[in-house]
């Protein structure tokens, strides 16, 4: 563990002047504390309550404007931001244990094992992700369980795949052969060797899921099988928004705003994470 | 001549390559090396050294033949399991061949953890006494795989193969990845190893100089079969084959 820490820290010495991952990270972390700080303290107002005219461009009693109701933006949009990162965070967890288990088994089986893993995810990937989303809602009704299984369901086929390439590659390597003939045990291989040594695609599919999982449950939501009214969650405040556009962008423009710098910082993130994590070794891979 | 640790008799590998087409990279070899000595195994690429080297590592099962180890024939089952520790392999790749997140002192730990079970860490005072037999002092113990250069790695995963004192060890092109000046740092070392633990080996190469060095018996390889198999001295100065000649000729 000593070891491990070191390792962080030296890792963590070694870009410590990377100004576009320090944005992001901090992008990331202004919208996780706005959510909080929203939430807990009810700062910007409750947002169900109806506190000025309909469709009022941003003003003093509304910071960010009021939508069709008369509903104040801001307390909606931090709202909607907890809802969207939570779900997609939560979901992506999962699918990223799932993943992880079956892509390195697969990669260090090979053969009719890896088949078996990598066509079930085949046929999961060959439905459109709405079509998918649509059958899990189907099955368990609209609400926040529905998205969040719909973006597992959806972002599980390519990341299992991803991952099991990179176990493979790993699984061909030399130490591992050396294990093999050691006779290290099947399992203590694939924790001790090829784990480890797949985190950096892990790490960078993962965040390329969490951006996945945040438009699924944008598209979801649009089509009612997501977030419920009068909960509010990025994808439903922009689809409420798109209605009126025209006379009221403000309502479209927030959201998505928050929505494109949320997917941006995450990808810069999960960047630098494979930068990090990775010792350069097995980046030449990519 | 004492027992012999690895024995193989009329080995052959062949593989399936599509519809009803076949290769056989192994075809009737046969060779037996005795505890102490290094038998060098030449030849171009493609002439079968490899699988050669899996066969005697256990990894792959011959088509037909047999492969004794230590007078006993190879399990149909789990070949593997009955002989961990007593044979290991140094193979080729220097910038593979050490688990890139592994500290150098847990990669030496890994056999014998495998071996008499217990966490990688019970097994640092072994492999620290170790890692000094090979030239590396204890501060190498918790530098990773990308601090060190291609002859040190390839030193440490020396060390990683002599830790459960094996009886057979393949070194397949152990040194072949490494300049000249290392290579002989090296050979040097795996030969004053050879003497002090009298391990038997059997040394992988395209490199007869290298082979030439170490080698007590030398086997040539082509096509899957064994051409020439001689004292090492003998095929140096007078080889037989054809093909042999024709390989001494590029030295």
């Amino acid at each position: 563990m000593k070891a491990t820490a070191v390792r962080v820290r030296r890792a963590l010495a070694m870009r410590s002047g990377d100004g576009l991952l320090r944005g992001a990270v901090w992008v990331l972390l202004a919208l996780v504390l706005a959510t909080l700080v929203g939430q807990l303290t009810g700062a910007g107002g409750r947002p169900d309550a109806i506190v000025g005219p309909r469709l009022q461009p941003p003003g003093s009693g509304w910071l960010l404007g009021t939508d069709n109701l008369g509903r104040s933006l801001l307390p909606r949009l931090l709202q909607g931001i907890g809802t969207t990162l939570l779900l997609s965070t939560l979901a992506v967890a999962c699918t990223a244990v799932i993943s992880t288990a079956l892509g390195v088994v697969a990669g260090y089986r090979g053969g009719r094992t890896a088949e078996l893993i990598l066509r079930i995810g085949d046929v999961l990937y060959s439905f459109p992700a709405i079509v998918l989303a649509v059958l899990v809602a189907a099955v368990l009704g609209p609400g926040r369980t529905t998205a969040l299984a719909a973006i597992v369901l959806v972002t599980v086929p390519l990341m299992t795949r991803m991952v099991g390439v990179a176990a493979r590659a790993v699984a061909r390597r030399e130490f591992v052969t050396a294990a093999r003939i050691s006779g290290v045990s099947a399992p203590t291989i694939m924790l001790r060797h090829i784990l480890p040594n797949v985190a950096g695609t892990v790490a960078v599919q993962g965040t390329y899921a969490l951006s996945v999982g945040i438009l699924v449950e944008g598209g979801l939501s649009f089509l009612g099988y997501g977030v419920q009214l009068p909960d509010a969650s990025l994808g439903l405040l922009i689809q409420e928004g798109g209605l009126y556009m025209v006379g009221a962008p403000w309502l479209i423009v927030a959201p998505g705003v928050v929505l494109v710098a949320a997917i941006m910082a995450i990808n810069l993130v999960g960047d630098s994470l494979r930068d990090r994590f990775e010792p350069r070794e097995t980046r030449s891979l990519v | 001549m004492s027992e012999p640790v690895l024995e193989l008799d009329d080995v052959r590998v062949v593989f399936k390559r599509g519809r009803g087409h076949t290769v056989t990279a192994m075809d009737g070899i046969s060779f037996r090396i005795a505890a102490g000595e290094t038998l060098g195994l030449v030849g171009e690429s493609g002439s079968g050294k490899t699988t050669t080297g899996a066969v005697a590592l256990g990894l792959r099962r011959p088509t037909s033949g047999t492969v004794r180890f230590l007078g006993a024939a190879q399990g149909r089952r789990r070949p593997r399991g009955a002989r961990a520790g007593a044979v290991q392999a140094v193979l080729q790749n220097p910038h593979w061949s050490l688990n890139p997140r592994l500290a150098v002192a847990d990669s030496v730990a890994e056999p014998l953890a495998a071996v008499e079970a217990g966490r990688l860490r019970t097994h640092h005072p072994a492999a620290l006494r170790i890692l000094d037999q090979v030239g590396l002092p204890a501060s190498f113990a918790q530098r990773l795989p990308h601090e060190l250069s291609g002859g040190q790695r390839q030193r440490v995963a020396i060390a990683r193969a002599l830790i459960t004192r094996p009886s057979f060890i393949v070194f397949d092109e152990a040194v072949s990845a490494l300049d000249v000046s290392v290579q002989a740092h090296i050979l040097n070392l795996i030969h004053d190893l050879q003497t002090e633990h009298r391990f038997a080996a059997l040394f992988i190469s395209h490199d007869l100089a290298a082979v030439r060095y170490l080698a007590h018996r030398v086997a040539v390889m082509r096509t899957g079969q064994i051409v020439e198999l001689a004292d090492a001295h003998r095929f140096y100065t007078a080889p037989r084959h054809p093909y042999s000649r024709q390989l001494l000729e590029t030295l």
